[in-house]
């Protein structure tokens, strides 16, 4: 049952003391954890019209990036020029929202004890190898959300709530291949 | 004890996921009968209603133009059937975002629905024309067809010509949306313009 | 009709974003709180011993989407003023499928990656910054992508449309999927438990 308790697998820094005093909490229930979320998206809705999202977040950033470096490559663009927010990055609706997930999970760790600076792996594999997948995973990801305009918080939970079609597609899509990948990795998280 | 509540819960919960989509159903299929019921039958064509026709289409209530179109799809005007009468190759060839194929012919099965604006288009609009007067003899309401056809949304929509007033950022991004090229003539499309980045950006849609 | 509230003016672009603050604190503790900040937990879907994600995923969804209906038909809520996203056939199928495979490298989801950095998971830092990086090469390179990313385009299309079926029989079977699904989750995380373990013996 480890899995249901948060352990950090390899400290990269000592371990603090008093972490140990702490025992983290277990995690809450999925279903009703779930049941939530969803009466957040659901108050998404009602007050903005819209539902949740991460990709969007990002392609703003990159965007105003993009746009920091070459104003003129950035017009070009029409993805990027899509995205440019003038009055400022914070008035990015996704972006805020954003800085509330980090907020809330922060805070959400913070009471159960759960906050420590880990580099979370299977046994099998080192730090670097680690780190390396998960930002290999997080580019191939990239590419995949711009294709899909979205990823499992805007098209899986928000258009698989409005019974979008691409949404449902992008989801049959995401866990059909990520059954597949993570079958042919298993050793990874041995 | 704890686990016990947290059992009871989720029951509750599932058992009303359960009802909530069970009544659901029932209700979607009461509406639905009561939508398709005709609320009037469908006029034949009689003289008057041949005189009524006529006067619409002088009057040039029954089209719009490929801009027209083009805000309605962004907008995503409410109960909006685009539909391409031309054959299948020409179809799958190209067709504008949002359209369904629905040949002159089947167009006599489609049963009016409330709230349904529908757009017909065809290559050059003759028969799009066509299509309107035969849905509106049949009984639909809101129906218009796409003056010029296919070959205005091209021009207008997808390589539309710039204008030099306050229209070109929303010309330029309308035409953007779509996957078009705008066109400044002769003179080559201004590489940096705040006030089009700005346009586009204020009317991107709520996306994710 | 009152909602969305700020197509009717019951909040502004001011409120909007304190809503999104709100909003995305709600949504990181729920993620936080069920254990889907740690790769570990979220790996655990897909060995079929921790089907965590698909629990709180298909919850979510269910709830929201009958609370979608049922405020829509008690004409509280208008939901063609909600933004549904396009449908993209074949970018949305194919991107889908890009994603769930780094989604099985990286074990963590753009989302899910934020709240893991924020509590202090250096993995959820290199998948922020790996998904960054996608994003804007993509962007940078979508100029020549047009076609497909274009491909297929079918406006906002729904199940009930497309299948042309009324959306409560669609809800209905979604949510009847997903309650019979979740009544068999317990055994499958036990199957796949104990076939694990049996199977580190062999090895």
């Amino acid at each position: 049952m480890t899995s249901t308790l948060a352990q950090p697998s390899a400290a990269l820094l000592r371990d603090r003391p008093h972490a140990r005093a702490a025992a983290p909490r277990p995690y809450a229930d999925p279903y009703l954890t779930g049941f939530v979320l969803g009466l957040v998206l659901l108050a998404a809705f009602v007050l903005v019209g819209r539902g949740l999202g991460a990709t969007g977040a990002f392609a703003s950033v990159a965007a105003t990036a993009v746009d920091a470096v070459s104003s003129r490559t950035a017009q070009h663009n029409g993805f990027f020029a899509e995205r440019l927010t003038p009055d400022g990055i914070w008035r990015e609706w996704l972006v805020v929202e954003i800085a509330g997930v980090f907020a809330g999970g922060w805070a959400s760790a913070a009471l159960a004890h759960r906050l420590h600076i880990t580099v979370e792996r299977g046994a099998s594999l080192g730090v670097t190898q680690r780190l390396a997948r998960a930002a290999g995973g997080g580019v191939v990801m990239g590419v995949g959300a711009v294709l899909a305009r979205g990823c499992t918080s805007g098209q899986a939970l928000t258009g698989g709530a409005l019974l979008s079609v691409g949404s449902w597609l992008f989801m049959f899509g995401a866990f059909g291949a990520a059954y597949l990948a993570a079958w042919l990795m298993r050793s990874a998280w041995a | 004890m704890g686990s016990d509540m947290l059992t009871l819960e989720k029951r509750l919960l599932a058992g009303a996921a359960a009802a909530l989509s069970i009544l659901a159903a029932a209700n979607s299929i009461v509406n639905a009968h009561a939508e398709h019921y005709p609320g009037t039958t469908p006029s034949a064509v009689t003289p008057s209603a041949v005189s009524a026709l006529a006067a619409e289409i002088e009057h040039e209530d029954d089209h719009v133009t490929a801009v027209e179109l083009a805000q309605w799809i962004r907008q995503r005007k409410p109960g909006l059937r685009v539909l391409d009468v031309r054959s299948d190759p020409e179809y799958q060839a190209y067709h504008i975002p949002s359209a369904e194929r629905l040949p002159l012919t089947a167009l006599a099965a489609l049963a009016p629905t409330d709230g349904e604006t529908l757009v017909l288009y065809s290559e050059g609009g003759a028969h799009a024309a066509q299509g309107w007067v035969l849905l509106r003899a049949s009984g639909h309401r809101r129906v218009y067809f796409l003056r010029g056809g296919l070959l205005d949304w091209m021009d207008d929509v997808m390589s539309p010509a710039l204008p030099n007033d306050s229209s070109r950022a929303t010309v330029a991004a309308l035409s953007r949306y779509f996957g078009g090229v705008p066109r400044a003539g002769a003179v080559p499309l201004p590489t940096s313009s705040a006030t089009a980045a700005t346009a586009v950006a204020r009317v991107r849609r709520r996306g994710c | 009709m009152i909602a969305p509230f700020t197509e009717f003016g019951l909040l502004g672009p001011r409120g909007a974003l304190v809503a999104a603050f709100a909003i995305g604190i709600a949504f990181g503790a729920c993620l936080e709180r069920s254990g889907l900040g740690s790769a570990r937990k979220l790996m655990g879907q897909f060995d079929l011993t921790d089907l965590a994600v698909f629990k709180v995923m298909f919850s979510a969804i269910v709830t929201a989407m009958l609370g979608l209906f049922w405020l829509s038909r008690l004409g509280l809520l208008d939901v063609q003023k909600v933004y549904l996203p396009d449908t993209f056939l074949l970018p949305q199928l194919l991107g889908g499928a890009l994603f769930g495979v780094g989604f099985a490298l990286a074990g963590l989801c753009p989302g899910t990656s934020c709240v893991a950095a924020a509590t202090g998971r250096v993995d959820g830092v290199a998948v922020m910054l790996g998904m960054f990086a996608g994003v804007l090469a993509t962007g940078a390179a979508l100029p020549w992508l047009q076609r497909l990313y274009l491909a297929t385009a079918r406006g906002g299309l729904t199940l009930p449309r497309l299948l042309g079926m009324p959306e409560g029989v669609v809800i209905l079977v979604v949510v009847g999927v997903a309650l019979t699904a979740f009544g068999f989750t317990a055994r499958i995380e036990r199957r796949a438990a104990m076939s694990s373990r049996t199977s580190d013996n062999g090895v």
